[in-house]
């Protein structure tokens, strides 16, 4: 129950007659229901954090490139770089 | 999903590792505040790679085992009445009542239904408009913005027979609760990301400035660290610099400024 998980939005539908947007996401092998109540310019193909069967954020590739710079920054830069 | 590879890369772990053993002069101990960064620090191995004067606690408690002993009274409760479906998340059935758990419950004949999500049981209570369905909503700051959807989408679908019988708990109190003690030793936090996803990290600034201890939001994957982090509507994992003298009123500005730059506290 307390965990969030990454998951790539593969279709967006309205459900109770228009009322509720719902994504099927996709988790590795395994697709379940996420609300898009709290992302509502989420797009089909976008990756979300999903909890409890509502998509919290996005997770974009953009942010994790920025999240890995800033591990390298906080452990002194290069001399942490594995060797090329 | 690209840079999952990069944080696992085991010769960079080894140098982050031979860093963090480098700047680490003194004892610590550090509590992780959530049961999946437990899981994680296991699983991979980390506790046993982290310097031997670095000690993490685990965890103030997860909502289930810290929900209340009367409110599995009545979810055990209503679960035996008679026309009723009883719903919640799959931890919350085990825990005993005074009497039984909601397992027990179901043994005795009671319809109880573990559900991933709690929208899950609108949909169970459209199917059955002559039962009654109660979902066991528990949870963190996380988890109470889907048991309230759950109301909103109920009542947006006209589903007359659905309510939830709500036990909500805040972190942050059980945080202060935890420096409070008189024999505490905790001197640093790791903070749920995905709770930081909901409330943001302004809760944490007035804990950090009045007990003068570090807290970094981190998310459960392993890898590098206390690895890929998930949190604060973005995916960096946030260091919240002590002794940073509080601005009231100035939240946002605090909210958009990125991760503090330069070495880690440790």
């Amino acid at each position: 129950m307390c965990l969030a998980i990454p998951g790539k939005i593969k279709s967006i539908e309205s459900q109770y007659g228009g009322l509720v947007r719902m994504a099927k996401v996709l988790f590795g092998g395994i697709v379940k229901e996420a609300s898009l109540e709290m992302l509502p310019a989420a797009k089909e193909g976008d990756y979300v954090l999903v909890h409890v069967g509502v998509a919290i954020s996005l997770v974009n590739e953009e942010e994790a490139q920025k999240t890995f710079e800033y591990l390298r920054e906080i452990g002194e830069l290069e001399e942490l770089m594995p060797q090329e | 999903m690209k840079y999952i590879s990069e944080y696992r890369d085991p010769h960079l772990v080894e140098r982050y590792l031979a860093e963090l053993h480098r700047i680490t002069t003194r004892p610590w101990t550090i509590m992780e505040v959530c049961g999946g960064q437990t899981h994680s620090l296991v699983k991979n191995g980390i506790l046993q790679l982290l310097p031997s004067n670095i000690t993490m606690v685990h965890g103030p408690g997860c909502p289930v085992c810290v929900t209340p002993l009367h409110l599995i009274d009545k979810a055990v409760h209503l679960a035996l009445e008679k026309g009723v479906i009883l719903c919640s998340y799959g931890d919350m059935l085990r825990v005993p009542g005074s009497k039984m758990s909601l397992l027990e419950a179901k043994a005795k004949g009671a319809d109880v239904r573990i559900l991933y999500s709690p929208l899950e049981a609108v949909k169970i209570a459209a199917e059955h408009p002559d039962r009654e369905v109660v979902f066991f909503a528990v949870g963190f700051e996380t988890t109470a913005p889907a048991n309230a959807l759950s109301v909103v989408h109920a009542h947006r679908a006209g589903v007359k027979n659905y309510s939830i019988l709500a036990s909500h708990v805040l972190v942050p109190p059980a945080m202060e609760a935890v420096l409070d003690d008189e024999e505490g030793i905790i001197q640093g936090f790791l903070a749920a990301g995905h709770v930081c996803t909901i409330m943001g990290m302004d809760e944490y600034y007035p804990i950090v400035e009045k007990y003068k201890i570090p807290i970094v939001v981190t998310g459960f994957a392993g890898g590098l660290g206390a690895g890929y982090p998930h949190g604060s509507g973005t995916t960096r994992k946030r260091r919240i610099p002590a002794r940073k003298p509080i601005q009231p009123g100035r939240a946002s500005e605090r909210q958009s400024r990125g991760p503090q730059s330069g070495r880690a506290d440790f």
